[in-house]
C-alpha cells in the first residue's frame, strides 16, 4: 500500500532511538547553530546529522531532499554576496560583479543552519514509523483526535488519489480529453472536482461513524497495544540533548 | 432474554420532510439472527442506526420511541458506551478501515485501545477475532492491502474483538463479489453458532431465508411483518413492498409445491428438495 510516509524501514541504531529523543535533537540542531551563531557550530552539528543519517543507512533519501533546496540556497549566497548591507571586502570577481567576503559568510550561515533543520527533520521522518511517532505524541499528552488526523492523513490521501484515477478512468471511458496541453487538462480538472468532492465527504462521514462505533469518542483513558520501549539510554540521550541546549545558552551568556 | 426492544420508534432526519420511521416496535431475543428486509427508503439502515445509538446521536433529527439495547437506553446512553453493547458493520468495507493503523492486527486493537484495556487481554481478543474470521494470515498486512471480503471480514473482525453483545449488519455484501459476498456469509454463520444476537439488513434475500430465525419487513418506514422468514416469504403480497421471494419459493409456488407440514412454499434449497422429495 501506498502511503505518504518517507519512513525507511531498516534495523539501525538511529532507528531504535525513541522518537521523543529524535525531536530534542531536531530541536537542539535547530537551537544551538542560532545561539552560537558561529560557522564551527553549525558544521559540527551537520557533521553529526550526516553521521547519523549515515549510521542510520538513509543518507540516499536525503539527497533528493537537499537538491530540492539547493536553488533556494544558491540564490541566497548570490543575493548576500553581491548586494548585503555591510559588504565590504570583495573576495572574487565574475565579470562585473563583485561577492563580498561578508555576504557570503552570512549567506553559509543561514544555508548551513536550514541544512541542519532539513536534515535534523529527515532524521526523525526517514527513521521513525509515523504510527510510533504519533503514538508517542499521544501518549505524552497529545489530542488522540490529532494524532488520529496526522496517522491517517498519511494513508487517506493516497487512497484518494486512487479515487482520482478512478474517476478519471470513469471519465475518459466517456470520451472526455484528459491529456494533451495544459488548457485540456485544466478543462478535465473541473468536472473531476465535483464526484471527487463529493465522494470524499461520504467517506469521510462514513469513517466518522466507524470510528464511533469502534469508541473514538469514548472519555476513558485510552490504552495501546504496543508497548512503550524505554532504553535507560534515550533518558541520557535525553538529557545530553537538553544539556547541550542549555551549555549553548550560558556560554552564549558568558561570552 | 430480551437483547432489544425496540417500542414504538418514530424518527425524522433533520433536513426531511417525512418520518423514516414510523412507530416501529419489536423485540429480539438472546442469539436470535434478524433478517431486515424492504425495499430501498424502507428505513432499514435508519432502523439499524437505530440500534446503535447513531440515531439520533450522529444524525440528530426529530426522535420518539424508546430503543434498549442489552438494558441501555438508547436516547440515555453516549454511543461510546452503546458501541460496548452493539457493533455496526456496513456497507462501504474501505470506510470501515480507521486509515490510521499499518496493519490488520493494529487495526483491530483500534477499538480495543478505546477501550483501555490492558495489553495481555488486546492481544488475547485479537487473536480470537483474527481467527473467528478467518483473517489471522493476513494480521501483518496493511488493511487497505486487503480484498473487499478479506477487508468487510476485518471490519467485523474489529467489531468482535469489543465482545459486544449484539451486532448490526448494514448490507455488508452489496459491495462486493460473490466471493467476498461468500466469505462474509461464512463469517456471519460462524458468529450465529457462536450464540451473537445478529441484526442483518441484506437483498440476498436466499441467504436471509437460509440464516435467519426471524425477518423484519420494512416498506415506508412501517413494520410490517415480523415473524419466522417462511412466514413472510409465504406471503401472497410480499412482491407488494419490493421484496421478491427467494428463488426456490418462487419456483415451488408456480409449481404448487407445498411443504407437507407448514403447508407453506419452502424458502430454501433444503426445503425445495424435501417438498419435491415429498411428492414421490
Amino acid at each position: 500500500m501506498e502511503t505518504l510516509s518517507l519512513y525507511v524501514d531498516r534495523d539501525s541504531p538511529v532507528h531504535r532511538v525513541d522518537p521523543i529523543s529524535k525531536l530534542l535533537y531536531i530541536l537542539a540542531a535547530t537551537a544551538i547553530p542560532i545561539i552560537l551563531p558561529s560557522l564551527l557550530t553549525a558544521a559540527v552539528v551537520l557533521a553529526i546529522s550526516v553521521a547519523l543519517l549515515l549510521l542510520g543507512r538513509t543518507f540516499r533519501r536525503v539527497i533528493p531532499l537537499i537538491s530540492v533546496i539547493v536553488f533556494v540556497l544558491l540564490t541566497i549566497l548570490i543575493i548576500q554576496g553581491l548586494f548585503r548591507a555591510g559588504n565590504v571586502t570583495p573576495l572574487f570577481q565574475l565579470g562585473s560583479l563583485i561577492f563580498y567576503r561578508e555576504g557570503l559568510l552570512y549567506a553559509v550561515r543561514i544555508s548551513l543552519r536550514v541544512i541542519n533543520i532539513m536534515l535534523a527533520f529527515a532524521i526523525l521522518i526517514l527513521t521513525t514509523k509515523p504510527s510510533d511517532l504519533f503514538e508517542t505524541l499521544v501518549r505524552k499528552g497529545l489530542s488522540p483526535r490529532i494524532g488520529y488526523v496526522l496517522s491517517s492523513v498519511l494513508q487517506i490521501i493516497p487512497q484518494m488519489q486512487n479515487t482520482v484515477g478512478t474517476i478519471t478512468d470513469a471519465q475518459r471511458s466517456r470520451g472526455m480529453e484528459t491529456e494533451g496541453s495544459l488548457a485540456v487538462r485544466l478543462r478535465a480538472f473541473i468536472p473531476l472536482i465535483g464526484p471527487v468532492v463529493m465522494s470524499s465527504l461520504t467517506q469521510t462521514r462514513e469513517r466518522s461513524i466507524a470510528l464511533e462505533v469502534r469508541g473514538f469518542s469514548a472519555k476513558g483513558k485510552k490504552s495501546f497495544l504496543n508497548e512503550e520501549i524505554q532504553e535507560p539510554y534515550h533518558r541520557f540521550i535525553r538529557w545530553g540533548l537538553l544539556l547541550s541546549i542549555i551549555l549553548a545558552l550560558v556560554w552564549r551568556v558568558a561570552a | 432474554m430480551k437483547k432489544i426492544i425496540v417500542d414504538n420508534l418514530k424518527y425524522r432526519y433533520p433536513s426531511a420532510q417525512e418520518l423514516a420511521l414510523k412507530g416501529i416496535s419489536l423485540e429480539i431475543e438472546k442469539g436470535q439472527f434478524i433478517g431486515v428486509i424492504g425495499p430501498n427508503g424502507a428505513g432499514k439502515s435508519t432502523l439499524c442506526q437505530a440500534l446503535v445509538g447513531l440515531v439520533p446521536h450522529f444524525y440528530h433529527g426529530a426522535y420518539g420511541g424508546s430503543v434498549v439495547v442489552g438494558g441501555l437506553e438508547v436516547l440515555k446512553s453516549e454511543i461510546s458506551a452503546l458501541a460496548l453493547k452493539v457493533g455496526l458493520v456496513f456497507q462501504n468495507p474501505f470506510t470501515q478501515v480507521t486509515g490510521a493503523k499499518l496493519t490488520v492486527y493494529d487495526e483491530v486493537a483500534f477499538g480495543l485501545e478505546n477501550m483501555g484495556l490492558d495489553r495481555a487481554e488486546m492481544i488475547e481478543r485479537i487473536d480470537r477475532a483474527l481467527t473467528l474470521l478467518d483473517i489471522y494470515r493476513y494480521k501483518d498486512r496493511n488493511p487497505f492491502d486487503l480484498s473487499g471480503g478479506q477487508m468487510q471480514r476485518l471490519a467485523i473482525a474489529s467489531i468482535i474483538a469489543m465482545k459486544p453483545q449484539i451486532i448490526v449488519l448494514d448490507e455488508p455484501t452489496s459491495q462486493l463479489d460473490p466471493q467476498g459476498s461468500e466469505e462474509v456469509f461464512r463469517a456471519v454463520d460462524k458468529l450465529k453458532s457462536e450464540g451473537m444476537t445478529l441484526v442483518m439488513v441484506e437483498h440476498k434475500i436466499e441467504k436471509i431465508a437460509e440464516y435467519a430465525d426471524k425477518v423484519a419487513l420494512l416498506s415506508g418506514g412501517e413494520l410490517v411483518d415480523f415473524d419466522r422468514p417462511i412466514r413472510v416469504f409465504s406471503r401472497p403480497d410480499l412482491e407488494r413492498f419490493g421484496v421478491a421471494a427467494p428463488v426456490y419459493t418462487r419456483i415451488c409456488r408456480d409449481l404448487k409445491i407445498k411443504d407437507e407440514k407448514t403447508g407453506l412454499y419452502p424458502i430454501t434449497l433444503e426445503g425445495a428438495v424435501a417438498a419435491v422429495g415429498s411428492l414421490e
